[in-house]
């Protein structure tokens, strides 16, 4: 059926099978797409890429272990990161993939798209580079996967002038690595969810737009990550996985629709599946009608996601900022901390800003080489760090008090 | 080929522009979604995939989410496109785990656009839940890049992924599990998929240092930032023999001086494997985000299929599924029944391995048991 | 007048160094003695020349001249 030759992979064809969807099918159709493509007299810049990840990746399977070496170049004019250099170490054998360098792309906040938006990146991706993708990587880019040293520029331009060239409804924009202000992300939020606590698309979208400086000429000692999910269900999982999360949240009562309650108690067991799983015992259920101690209540967000129609977050809404978390490289994994408790919503950018800022200079100045943001203040102490972001300590940053009365008194002790 | 003058593209011949930034969010909205922003009243789980969103204003959007393999030709996106294009306006979405969603207004398409997207992509519908009801569907498996693209994997990430997924398919399209089971997967302990706070993660692992071809090194090396870039201190330079000279007792097998240095490759076929951690969690639902635990300190590669670790997965997963509550994730399950009784029920063994010993962590010792309080 | 000609001492001092290897700019401001803000500046100043151009470990970056990133990257890519 098909005039194109592909090389032979019998054990990637392994996972051709089964009914989950294939990756190994997708480089398979790049290879022969594309090939197709230019046949028909399109024009394609690096032509058997596909074919030869194909070969590259047989060759690993067979022998276990990877056939790529790092790269450092960034080669786009302006630019300090968003390419990942990647060379191979076949390169007689498979030329194709000599060079097999990946971009990351700007996604636009939430991960909403036109197919305009997406047919044009597709098209400038089959003229430039491999025709594979990521949607997403997993910091939240569009990831464009293999293309040579020299066509790293023109694609960066293709994608500025995806509207005029390719009639995307907008350009776009290349994405942070290295030691950079990396991509923020955000939850859906407000566009399609009732738990939204604060606009996590338009926090996401001012922080990337003010500090495209931050995010493309990278400074400092090594990455920072910004997150912005709605509610404490975090579904961009930004506790763990940015140094600076902006969690949504709410002060006042959680507001009830008693009608509705009624109306799950015909469905679910309230006192099973909402009272006693409470973790405070803030809840309490007499067939009529729900109550909530809302001084006991910590906004868990568990009876809420159990009856979305009944309850909802107060109307006293913001965010809880935490710092710090991580992956474990290089002194442990670390889940984001307490660092101010509550900030009000109207107020919310603005004061993320002035942080962060603050943070920044702090951080550039006395951070070493490869030190996170969390990994300075476990360094540093708390104290200071409270002082750098001009925050008062509260209650609400700790589980519990210290356990030692080893105090450095330093004001003391000048 | 490079020096022949040949006609310029359009790309080569505009001028150079920075720092404009994403395209804004606005113009990617769904009209609905626009509409209705931020006036979301609430959701309703209609079947495992599809999401029933209500508006204050009335308004009705039926998000359909299917499975994808995160890595895909243009070709498919293109395909997706055209579905957008037929069944959602033209709008679409992606989610944070790799999955893909459509904007439905008439419900009587839902299962036209459940066959097409089956027919033309191969995408299964799922991956949702229905927290009222207590009845989880299992979420796409957030990974990296493995031996597609990374130079110091330990372990490939799509090969697992797909080998797990297809193991573990029925849970995806429908809502069998008792409560919400994020499975994540980085392919060195680098982990750029974060999976340290995830129910269940694998993760891969080099065990053994880097070999040092000095030859290699002469060739291909500066050899001060290698040193540089080793973050235990495990290298110094070796002046006369211009390569470097490395302490196996520092090196904690990160691969940072490859990445600096080809010429000291740290993969190792029959050494590198995967661990496998379990009882992370994010959200703060009933109880507070935890760690991931190592619960498994090494499989073997075994490609293509990886069987002994799309095992151990199903086994945690299926021994946590049936003996949990409603709503109980694996780390509140395992606070309830203690990890004693969770070794025994996976069947997994507990060694010397799984007890912390990595100094520069602060915290080190605060996973060890401080009371005689037992479960036999 | 004569901070101009400091400046551009100090700017081919800069280049001398990155020319050995590349650096992190906290470090080699440390060798320098100068503040590391300073430093960030002129840097970018030799790159919107072309004379510095950076080196990205993907998780960390480095900056380094423009002849010794294609050296390093020439030696990498193994021609
Ligand atoms: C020393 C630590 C790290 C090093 C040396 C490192 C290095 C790299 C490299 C070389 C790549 C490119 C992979 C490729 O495309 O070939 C990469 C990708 C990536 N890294 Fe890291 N990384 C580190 C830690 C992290 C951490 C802690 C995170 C996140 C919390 C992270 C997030 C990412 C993401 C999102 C990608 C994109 C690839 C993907 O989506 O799978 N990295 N990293
Ligand atoms: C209105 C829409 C959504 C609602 C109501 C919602 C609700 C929730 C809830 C209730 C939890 C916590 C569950 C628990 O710990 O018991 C959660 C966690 C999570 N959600 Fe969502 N979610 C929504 C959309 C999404 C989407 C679109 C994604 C991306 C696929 C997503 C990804 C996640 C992730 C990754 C977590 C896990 C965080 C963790 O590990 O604890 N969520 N979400
Ligand atoms: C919302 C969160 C939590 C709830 C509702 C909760 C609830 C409980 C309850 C009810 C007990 C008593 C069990 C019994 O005596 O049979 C208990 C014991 C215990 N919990 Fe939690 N817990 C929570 C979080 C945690 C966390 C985060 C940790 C540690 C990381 C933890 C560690 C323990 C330990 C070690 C015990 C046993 C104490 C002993 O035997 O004296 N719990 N927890
Ligand atoms: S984090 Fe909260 S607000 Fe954001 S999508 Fe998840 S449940 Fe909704
Ligand atoms: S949000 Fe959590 S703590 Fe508050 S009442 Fe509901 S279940 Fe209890
Ligand atoms: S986890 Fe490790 S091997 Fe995998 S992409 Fe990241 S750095 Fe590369
Ligand atoms: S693998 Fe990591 S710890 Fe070991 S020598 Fe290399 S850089 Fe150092």
């Amino acid at each position: 059926m098909t005039d194109v030759e592909l090389p032979e992979t019998p054990l990637l064809d392994e996972l051709e099978k089964g009914p989950w969807p294939s990756f190994v099918k997708e480089i398979k159709r790049a290879a022969i797409e594309q090939e197709k493509a230019m046949k028909a007299g399109k024009k394609i810049k690096l032509p058997g890429a596909a074919k030869g990840l194909l070969k590259v990746l047989e060759l690993a399977y067979k022998e276990k272990r990877t056939h790529w070496k790092h790269g450092g170049i960034v080669a786009v004019v302006g630019y300090g990161g968003g390419v990942i250099g990647r060379y191979c170490d076949l390169e007689d054998k498979v030329p194709e993939v000599w060079h097999f360098h990946t971009m990351r792309i700007n996604m636009p906040s939430g991960w909403f798209y036109q197919t305009k938006a997406l047919r044009a990146i597709c098209d400038a991706w089959e003229k430039w580079g491999s025709g594979l993708t990521n949607f997403h990587g997993s910091t939240g880019d569009i990831i464009l996967l293999g293309t040579r040293t020299e066509y790293l520029q023109p694609m960066a331009n293709a994608l500025a002038y995806l509207d005029k060239l390719y009639g995307s409804p907008a350009p776009f924009d290349i994405g942070g690595s290295g030691s950079d202000l990396r991509t923020p992300s955000a939850c859906m939020g407000p566009a399609l969810c009732e738990f939204a606590c604060y606009d996590t698309l338009k926090a996401c979208y001012e922080f990337t737009m003010r500090y495209q400086n931050e995010l493309h000429r990278p400074m400092w000692p090594y990455k920072f990550k910004i997150k912005c999910s709605g509610c404490p269900n975090d579904c961009v999982a930004a506790k763990a996985r940015s140094d600076f999360a902006i969690i949504g949240t709410w002060k006042d009562e959680i507001q009830i629709d008693q009608e509705a309650v009624k109306e799950y108690a015909k469905v679910i067991d309230i006192e099973k599946q909402v009272v006693k799983k409470c973790p405070t015992g803030a809840i309490s259920w007499d067939g009529k009608e729900l109550k909530i101690d809302n001084r006991e209540c910590i906004r868990c967000m568990h009876c809420i996601n159990v009856m979305p129609k009944a309850l909802k977050p107060g109307k006293e809404r913001g965010a809880t900022i935490l710092i710090g978390g991580k992956a474990p490289f290089v002194d442990g994994a670390i889940i984001g901390w307490v660092a101010i408790p509550f900030i009000p919503e109207n107020e919310l950018i603005e004061k993320c800003c002035e942080v962060l800022e603050a943070i920044w200079e702090w951080w550039d100045e006395e951070g070493k080489f490869r030190e996170r943001v969390g990994e300075l203040i476990w360094r540093k102490g708390m104290d200071e760090f409270l002082k750098v972001i001009n925050q008062k300590a509260d209650v609400r940053m700790v589980y519990a008090p210290r356990n030692n009365p080893f105090i450095f008194w330093r004001e003391l002790n000048q | 080929m490079v020096a022949q003058e040949v006609e310029k593209e359009p790309e080569e011949t505009v001028e150079i522009k920075t720092d404009f930034g994403p395209p804004h969010y606005e113009i990617m909205l769904h009209p609905i979604i626009k509409k209705n922003y931020g006036k979301w009243k609430y959701h309703e789980v209609v079947r495992p995939g599809v999401i029933k969103r209500v508006a204050e204003s009335g308004d009705v959007l039926y998000v359909v989410r299917f499975g994808s393999p995160r890595l895909l030709s243009v070709y498919t996106v293109r395909d997706i496109c055209d579905i957008a294009d037929k069944y959602s306006d033209g709008y679409l979405r992606f989610t944070s785990r790799h999955n893909v969603e459509f904007f439905l207004t008439d419900p009587d398409k839902i299962e036209p656009l459940i066959q097409e997207v089956q027919e033309k992509l191969g995408f299964p519908c799922g991956g949702t839940w229905d927290a009222t009801k207590g009845e989880y569907g299992l979420s796409n498996i957030v990974h990296t890049q493995g031996w597609v693209h990374c130079h110091t994997p330990a372990t490939d990430a799509s090969g697992i992924v797909k080998s797990v997924m297809d193991e573990l398919y029925d849970y995806f399209t429908d809502h069998k599990l008792p409560a919400l089971c994020r499975i994540s997967l980085a392919c060195c302990a680098n982990m750029c998929g974060a999976v340290h706070a995830s129910d269940i993660s694998m993760v891969g692992v080099h065990r053994k240092i880097p070999k040092i071809d000095d030859d290699a090194v002469r060739r291909t090396c500066e050899i001060p930032s290698t040193v540089a870039a080793c973050p235990t201190g495990a290298l110094k330079p070796d002046m006369k023999r211009k390569t470097v000279i490395l302490d196996k007792d520092k090196c904690m097998y990160c691969g940072n001086c490859y990445t600096m240095c080809p010429g000291m490759p740290i993969f190792d076929p029959e050494n590198d494997g995967v661990a496998v951690l379990v009882a992370g969690k994010i959200s703060d639902a009933r109880y507070p985000p935890q760690l991931s635990k190592v619960v498994v300190p090494w499989l073997p590669n075994n490609p293509p299929r990886w069987p002994e670790v799309v095992q151990t997965v199903k086994k945690i997963l299926e021994t946590w599924a049936t003996h949990a509550e409603k709503y109980e994730r694996i780390a509140e399950w395992i606070h309830r029944i203690g990890w004693e009784r969770f070794f025994e029920l996976t069947g997994l063994e507990f060694t010397e391995k799984l007890i912390d010993d990595y100094k520069r962590t602060p915290y080190i010792y605060a996973s060890y048991r401080t009371s005689a309080a037992f479960r036999w | 007048m004569t901070e101009e000609v400091n400046k551009e001492e100090l700017k081919q001092k800069v280049l001398e160094y990155l020319a050995k290897k590349p650096w992190q700019v906290r470090d080699l401001a440390k060798v320098l003695r100068v503040k590391k803000r300073e430093l960030d500046k002129i840097v970018q100043e030799l790159i919107n020349e072309g004379k510095a151009a950076y080196w990205s470990s993907g998780s960390t970056t480095y900056v380094t001249t423009k002849d010794k990133l294609e050296e390093m990257e020439k030696k990498r890519s193994g021609t």
